[in-house]
This record gives structure tokens, C-alpha cells and sequence, in this order.
């Protein structure tokens, strides 16, 4: 089966793997660009959030290359990412698109609806096939996340502006094209050895800001406008607090275990939040505290336009960041968001940081 | 239980301007009023507050999500010489978890005799709430008309400018989806593909599909951004498009303006009378 899937910032490396182990042909939407948004927005209702358009474009642009089925993730709240699917299948039913909706979600009420769905899924497939499709894609996700890391680390100090970027992309691209765990492994220590070859001998420590909020935005660098090259520019080492990698671990594996405990969480948050507010609500107000015990110098905190559970996070932050001393700024992102005036505040935030940074004598 | 308690008045113009100049930016309107309320019943002065953290009041099922932080997100509101009262309110696991929330709170009160006494109380005049006739308006023009919507809405003549009130003038007969209870609109949303989650969604298009070759017309009442309801809009849309319910879709904001609202209802009852007439 040709089976597209909406982006996630640079997951697509390691969901091409698992299909393929899955014995499918993963038929992957162009990255995500203007057009993409400006198709998804046009099918959505207008008060739709950033990441629904988004996805919604990234769908009809892989059903535009011949997919024959649209991957999706669901759920069962409170946030309303599980019911995206649900809509996105009617909205390309009423557009007369003829694709097979597949929704991963823990099945409820009509069984035999998931049944059907799996089996399609994962019918055609030898169980050894499955299992190294598997462990490369898996692989390739944490992979792919300590790469971008490592660029995060090197941008600040970088010895010729761009690049970092510039080589991140070289080495996805190898990584894309990787076919077993070993060669993972190969690109993995050759990036890490040529990451340090681009930094320029340290003068001063980089500002460290930490990024929290809602997990699309934060992980999808089209959404939240480059953020994270943004900051690196501005000469900022980001540090982040969402992994993806770790979201499956604890979501996925560990809850089906029953093993996941928001405890940690509702430890930190302690005082602002008595726990789960659906989202990312309580790890973005359990991180901010977190990142302040940690000293970090300041936090960066964003979100969908309308994004409930962030809304009430954003609500608390003032709050976190005045009793810790750390400085804290809430970036709102929707279709509308400006790359100049989104400049502009970064620059402020950064000035306003290494400003107080100096004063305090860090 | 032996307080004396103080209520704040319904919705006005006072109190939601108490709640626009405090509450994060970003919220929708029912939550800044209710931050307008909050701030309303503190400047009284009083020592503890009630705001419940409903987190799901039916099993299997959530409240909005803004429901699950407000507490929390009050708390920015009120000043540290009012305790918040919230028991969670959580029927995920079962419909009974409710009562023995509230029972706990009490405990801390009074003696278990007098809480347990108090809450009958209480559920008698809930009962009589829930079942006292809701249907309203008039039935001048033979037209009915169904509203769906967060009870939170549909219920505040002030946030949704008096669309019951309009209606009933226009002579309309309206009936909300809060009218119909959950032994109905339960079984009713079964047909649909995906059950949704919320548990005011769930009633609007359960009372939908109970309704749908009822009534000449829906209108959906939502807060302005609330995307739960814009997905209901979409399934509204989709269910209405195959018969012969006209749809009209409402969104309110602190910028609403009454003489709009009058016109687009004017127009809709007009292409409602205009429909049935043939």
C-alpha cells in the first residue's frame, strides 16, 4: 500500500522506516512550506489550530503524489489532537478524495473497525522484516534527535555563519538514506566528530534558554518559524525539553505497560498545577521550573493560537517566572505569524537575557 | 452545611469588563467571564471560593480542557487570603467518584451526618433543575429551531446577547441541546464514526441526531477560537448537508454586537420560512 503521513518536524526520516519494515511504500509529502499551510488552511475551518492546517496540507499534498492511504495519529482526550483525524477523514471525504483513513489509536467501542485496519497494516509482512523495520526506525528517530542537538550546540559557536545548518542537512539526508542500524550508528559518530570541527574556539559561554510548550510547535521548525536556527543565530545554545523519541517511550510503550507516572512531573509543578491539564500544560509549567533549578539563563515558551492547555500554562508562567527569577517569553504561533515582528521579540528577549545575565554576574 | 454563601450575580456588563482587563489573552469569552466572576465575588470580600476542577463528568468522557486547569489558572486571580475550594471531579472511572469527592470536601466542614444531609439537599434541587421544562419561545411561525453548544453559552443570555430571547421575539420555537439528557443523546451519538470525547460535544450532536427530522434548523453557538467547536462545526456541516436542516453558525467574542446577531437571525428565520413554504 502507498502511504502518506502528515509531518513532524524531521520525524519522516524514521516513520520512511518503519512503513517500509511494515512492508509498505511510505509515499512522503514535500517538507512542509507555504503552500502546504495555505492548502491545509483553506480546507479547515478557520479557528482550526496551526498543527490541524499543517497536517491537513501534508495529506493533500502526499494524496497529490498517489498515496493511497493517510496515516494519522488519534486519541481519546482531552486534547483535541485526537480527534483531528476523525475531522481531517471527513473534510478529504467531502473534498472527493478516495484514500483509506487509518487512525492509530488504542481501539474503543467498534473493534472490529481496528481489526480491519491492522491487519491492512501490517498483514503483508514477515514478523523478522517487522522487527528490523522496526529497530532502524527507531534507530534513525533517536538518531536523528541527537544530531539535531548537536547542531543546537554548535550554532552559537559556530566559525562561519550557516554552517551548521548547512551540514545538519547533509547529514539527515545521509541518515534518510541509511538501510541498516549499523550504518545509523556510522553517520552518528562521524556527525558528532564533524559537528565539532564547525565551532570556533570558546570565548564566552552562550546564553542557554530552554524551550518548552506544546509539542508540534515546538518540534516542527515550520511552525514556529525556525525557532530553534533563530536563537542559534542570535547566539543562544537552545536547550530542549522535548524529545520525541522519549514521547513514544512513555506514551506509548510505557503506558501501555501501565509503567508511565506523571508523578516526576507533578512534582516540579507543584503550587502552579495540581496535574494533568491535558497537552503539554503540565511539562510546560513542570519544565520552566525544572530549567530553573537547572540555572538556565531563561525560557521560551510556545504555542498554537488557541491552544487550550497551553493557554492556561500561559496564564501560570508569569507566575513560575517570578518566583524562580527566570525570565520567560510566550510565543503565540498561527498562519498569521510574521517573521519580522517574530524577529523582533526574539532579539528583545535575547538583548533583555544577556543583559541581566551580566548584571547578576553569571 | 452552615455558610453563608455569596453568589455572584448573572453575567453583565461590570463583570465580564473585570474579567477582559485580568485574564490571559488567548482565553475564550466563557473563561474570561468566569475569571470576571471570580474577581466580582473577591472584591466582596469573602474567605473561601468554590471552583471545582471538573475534570470528566461522565465516564469515558472529558469536560473542556479548560475545565481541567481552572483552578489552577484562578488561583492568578485572587488574592492569598482566599482559600479555593476545588475538588476534583473525575468520573472517568465511574459516575459514583463525583459524589465522593464532593462528600470528602465536606467532611473538612461538618460532622458526616450533616454533609451527608446537605448533599441530598443539594441533588433534590439539581434534580428539579434538571427536569423542569426547558423548550421556550413561541410557536407564532411554526418554526423549531435547535441551539448546540457548551451549556456555559446557551445557558448566559449576557454572552450570547439574548439569542433565546431574540428568537422566542421572532417567534421561534427553541430547544437547546442541555435539554435533552444523556439517556438520549448517548445511544444517539452511537451511529457516528468516532465517539467524541467531550462531553458537551458529545451531547450537541447527540441532541443532533436525535433531532435532526425534527426541527427546520440548527444554529451551533461557540466561543470564538474554540476549536472543539469548530470541529463540531465541520461534523454539523457534514450531518445537516444530507438533509433538509438549514445550519447557522455562531461566534461570540467580547466584540460581538447585538444589531448583528438580530440581523443574522432575522435572515435565517426568513430562509427557514421561505424553505418550509417550499
Amino acid at each position: 500500500m502507498r502511504i502518506t503521513f502528515p509531518h513532524l518536524g524531521n520525524a519522516y526520516i524514521a516513520v520512511e522506516s518503519l512503513l517500509r519494515g511494515l512492508g509498505h511504500e511510505p509515499v512522503t509529502p514535500p517538507l512542509t512550506n507555504r503552500q502546504t499551510l495555505e492548502r491545509g488552511s483553506f480546507h479547515s475551518p478557520a479557528e482550526m489550530c496551526l498543527p490541524f492546517k499543517i497536517s491537513l496540507g501534508n495529506m493533500l499534498e502526499g494524496i497529490d503524489l498517489g498515496a493511497e492511504s493517510v496515516l494519522m495519529i488519534g486519541g481519546w482526550g482531552p486534547c483535541r489532537l485526537g480527534y483531528y483525524g476523525e475531522i481531517q477523514r471527513l473534510l478529504l471525504e467531502a473534498l472527493g478524495k478516495e484514500v483509506e483513513f487509518i487512525t492509530l489509536e488504542v481501539p474503543r467501542g467498534n473493534y472490529s473497525r481496528y481489526m480491519v485496519h491492522l491487519q491492512k497494516l501490517t498483514g503483508s509482512t514477515k514478523f523478522d522484516h517487522l522487527r528490523s523495520g522496526a529497530s532502524l526506525s527507531w534507530a534513525k528517530l533517536n538518531a536523528l534527535e541527537e544530531l539535531e542537538i548537536l547542531a543546537l550546540q554548535t550554532r552559537p559557536r559556530e566559525k562561519k555563519r550557516g554552517a551548521t545548518t548547512g551540514y545538519l542537512q547533509y547529514q539527515l539526508e545521509q541518515l534518510r538514506a541509511a538501510e541498516t542500524v549499523q550504518e545509523v550508528e556510522e553517520i552518528l559518530s562521524t556527525a558528532s566528530r564533524g559537528f565539532l570541527r564547525l565551532r570556533a574556539r570558546e570565548q564566552n559561554r552562550p546564553l542557554r534558554l530552554g524551550v518548552v510548550g506544546e509539542i508540534y510547535t515546538v518540534m516542527d521548525p515550520f511552525s514556529n518559524l525556525r525557532l530553534e536556527e533563530r536563537l542559534g543565530y542570535l547566539g543562544v545554545e537552545v536547550v530542549r525539553t522535548i524529545s520525541l523519541a522519549e514521547w513514544v517511550k512513555n506514551h506509548i510503550f510505557k503506558k501501555a505497560l501501565g509503567l508511565y507516572s506523571l508523578a516526576p512531573l507533578r512534582r516540579l509543578a507543584a503550587g502552579y498545577l495540581r496535574g494533568f491539564i491535558g497537552g503539554h500544560g503540565l511539562e510546560s509549567i513542570a519544565r520552566s521550573v525544572d530549567l530553573a533549578r537547572k540555572n538556565l539563563d531563561g525560557v521560551v515558551h510556545v504555542l498554537p493560537l488557541s491552544c487550550m492547555p497551553e493557554i492556561v500554562a500561559r496564564g501560570i508562567l508569569p507566575r513560575v517566572s517570578r518566583d524562580h527569577g527566570i525570565p520567560v517569553l510566550s510565543l503565540m504561533v498561527d498562519e498569521h505569524t510574521g517573521e519580522g515582528g517574530f524577529q523582533t521579540r526574539l532579539e528583545a528577549f535575547v538583548d533583555m537575557v544577556q543583559r541581566r545575565v551580566g548584571r547578576l554576574g553569571k | 452545611m452552615g455558610f453563608e454563601v455569596i453568589t455572584s450575580p448573572p453575567t453583565n456588563q461590570e463583570i465580564l469588563e473585570l474579567g477582559l482587563t485580568a485574564c490571559v489573552d488567548g482565553a475564550c469569552l466563557p473563561l474570561k467571564a468566569f475569571v470576571g466572576h471570580v474577581r466580582f465575588l473577591v472584591n466582596r470580600g469573602l474567605e473561601l471560593l468554590f471552583v471545582p476542577q471538573a475534570i470528566s463528568v461522565v465516564p469515558g468522557e472529558y469536560t473542556c480542557t479548560n475545565l481541567l486547569g481552572l483552578p489552577d489558572l484562578v488561583q492568578q486571580y485572587i488574592p492569598s487570603s482566599v482559600r479555593l475550594l476545588s475538588p476534583a471531579l473525575d468520573a472517568r472511572k465511574g459516575a459514583g467518584k463525583i459524589s465522593f469527592s464532593y462528600l470528602r470536601c465536606g467532611l473538612e466542614f461538618a460532622s458526616a451526618l450533616r454533609v451527608l444531609k446537605a448533599w441530598q439537599t443539594a441533588q433534590a434541587a439539581q434534580r428539579q433543575v434538571d427536569t423542569a421544562p426547558k423548550a421556550n419561545g413561541s410557536t407564532g411561525r411554526g418554526l423549531n429551531i435547535l441551539i448546540l453548544g457548551p451549556r456555559y453559552l446557551t445557558d448566559d443570555a449576557y454572552l450570547n446577547g439574548d439569542l433565546m430571547g431574540k428568537l422566542a421575539a421572532l417567534g421561534v420555537q427553541v430547544t437547546a441541546a442541555a435539554a435533552f439528557p444523556d439517556s438520549i443523546t448517548l445511544p444517539a451519538s452511537r451511529s457516528l464514526a468516532k465517539r467524541p470525547f467531550w462531553t458537551s460535544m458529545r451531547r450537541s450532536l447527540g441532541a443532533l441526531e436525535h433531532c435532526l427530522h425534527r426541527v427546520d434548523g440548527v444554529i451551533s453557538l461557540a466561543p470564538f477560537a474554540c476549536v472543539a467547536e469548530a470541529m463540531q462545526g465541520v461534523m454539523v456541516a457534514e450531518r445537516t448537508a444530507k438533509t433538509e436542516c438549514a445550519h447557522l453558525e455562531l461566534h461570540v467574542d467580547e466584540h460581538s454586537s447585538p444589531v448583528g446577531l438580530v440581523t443574522r437571525l432575522e435572515a435565517f428565520c426568513d430562509l427557514l420560512e421561505r424553505k418550509r413554504r417550499g
